[in-house]
């Protein structure tokens, strides 16, 4: 299985504190989906990331898909077929936008 | 709005107040204050590195007089800042654009705001102007430097935007920047004949952004709020309205902080003040991020995403951060 990283061209930065919250909001049930707890630079746009986008995000530095999953797993309390399938997607949808690099 | 980020994602920087040239439009031209040695300027550098900011864009004065400038942006380059700069372009020779690819600049903007020499050079005052700016723009390319061209739009080159985006990408450019006319400093001064009306703004962004949308070989950049009435931000957008004070913040030579160039309100200095605290605890900075809509805003249906459009524009005419933005074109 290939190695995927994130495109070096890109500027980003966790946002600790967005994150946090994020965090709480899971362990409490509620929403974590709303903030951005990765902001992207691409090109002088900038765009954000949400939790499991942002956790996602910042694993992808030479890792393969299923070990990305695992380690997911110990995060989010989903079961593991929903889990690889909204990576999968979400994957997809960075590739196409030309901020992966494969292996 | 989504939240604020939690520090600056740009820190404009005026290393100095200084310039060679005496530019018509020119925020910076009446601002004094004492420059701070190569040391203090490291020391806020470090400073600001602790809270993560990605880019540091120094603005001017002119900042190829500043004669650390390169020993600066090697250091800020180390620290992890993504450095850029505009300059007029006049001091940067073949040397020059090779220790600017050599201290790590990322983006260098040279401000060109005509493809008629003549009229650039009036413009800034300055003779053959054009054909340096022109000339620098290349030795950046040869060297390897991302390019960026800035034009400041008003009376002298409002109806030539084909011709400017087509000089920026001639010279090799990723992106134009077109910046909106500020009437600030001598930009103030000088309104009443180099500002575009209401109408006169309307027409301008939108040819800009028909021409912004089939273009695909360079970015066409304008960051004004006020295309918000004409042009729905991408759902992406981090922030509404006016950027500064909620991405980005304005240090000053003597190391003052205000929260945009153009709005000469000093929130703090980071000689002494924490970059963190001010942007978390600053009344100014609340207020700009809570503006409450006043006079036409207040019926307006594009409040949510204008949310009264340049809010130095607004502060600079009438003292106050909620007027709307005098280049709104929406009727009363
Ligand atoms: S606009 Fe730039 S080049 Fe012109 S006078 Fe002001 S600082 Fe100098
Ligand atoms: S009236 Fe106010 S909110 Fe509406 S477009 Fe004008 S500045 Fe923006």
């Amino acid at each position: 299985m290939r190695n995927i990283r994130r495109n070096p061209d890109i500027i980003w930065r966790e946002e600790e504190e967005a994150r946090e919250e994020a965090l709480r909001a899971m362990e409490r049930g509620g929403d974590a989906s709303g903030d951005g707890t990765v902001l992207l630079v691409v090109s002088g746009m900038m765009h954000q990331l949400n939790l499991l986008g942002g956790e996602i995000w910042k694993l992808l530095d030479g890792i393969d898909e299923e070990r990305l999953v695992d380690t997911l797993a110990m995060t989010f309390d989903v079961d593991r077929d929903t889990l690889s399938r909204d990576v999968r997607d979400f994957l997809i949808d960075l590739d196409r936008r030309g901020w992966l690099v494969h292996e | 709005m989504s939240r604020i980020p939690f520090s600056p994602i740009t820190i404009n920087w005026t290393l100095t107040f200084r310039c060679n040239f005496n530019c018509r439009h020119c925020y910076s031209r009446p601002e004094k204050a004492p420059e701070l040695p190569t040391e203090q300027v490291k020391e806020i550098m470090a400073k600001v590195a602790k809270y993560k900011v990605p880019f540091i864009n120094y603005g001017g004065g002119e900042p190829l007089l500043r004669s650390d400038l390169f020993e600066l942006t090697e250091y800020a380059t180390g620290l992890g800042f993504n450095v850029s700069m505009n300059t007029n372009g006049f001091l940067l020779t073949q040397e020059k654009a090779a220790l600017a690819k050599k201290s790590g600049f990322k983006t260098v903007g040279i401000s060109i705001d005509s493809t008629r020499p003549e009229v650039h050079d009036d413009f800034r005052n300055t003779k053959g102007s054009h054909k340096k700016a022109v000339n620098a723009a290349k030795f950046l390319k040869k060297q390897g430097v991302r390019l960026t061209i800035s034009s400041v739009i008003c009376r002298i080159n409002h109806t030539e935007l084909e011709d400017l985006v087509r000089q920026a990408r001639d010279l090799g450019a990723e992106q134009i920047s077109l910046h909106n006319y500020k009437c600030a400093g001598m930009g103030f001064t000088n309104k009443d004949e180099l500002d575009l009306t209401p109408e006169e703004w309307k027409e301008f962004y939108l040819s800009a952004i028909a021409l912004r949308e089939n273009a695909t070989d360079i970015r066409i950049s304008m960051d004004d709020p006020i295309t918000a009435t004409i042009h729905k931000a991408p759902d992406q957008a981090i922030v509404k309205g006016s950027t500064c004070g909620k991405l980005s913040l304005n240090i000053r030579a003597n190391g003052d902080v205000t929260p945009c160039g153009f709005i000469p309100v000093v929130i703090g200095n980071l000689l002494t003040d924490d970059l963190k605290d001010l942007w978390d605890n600053s009344n100014i900075l609340e207020k700009m991020r809570n503006k409450k809509p006043k006079e036409k805003c207040l019926t307006c249906k594009h409040y949510e995403d204008c949310l009264g459009g340049c809010t130095a524009r607004a502060y600079a005419t009438t003292g106050d951060f909620n007027s709307p933005d005098p280049h709104c074109w929406v009727a009363k």
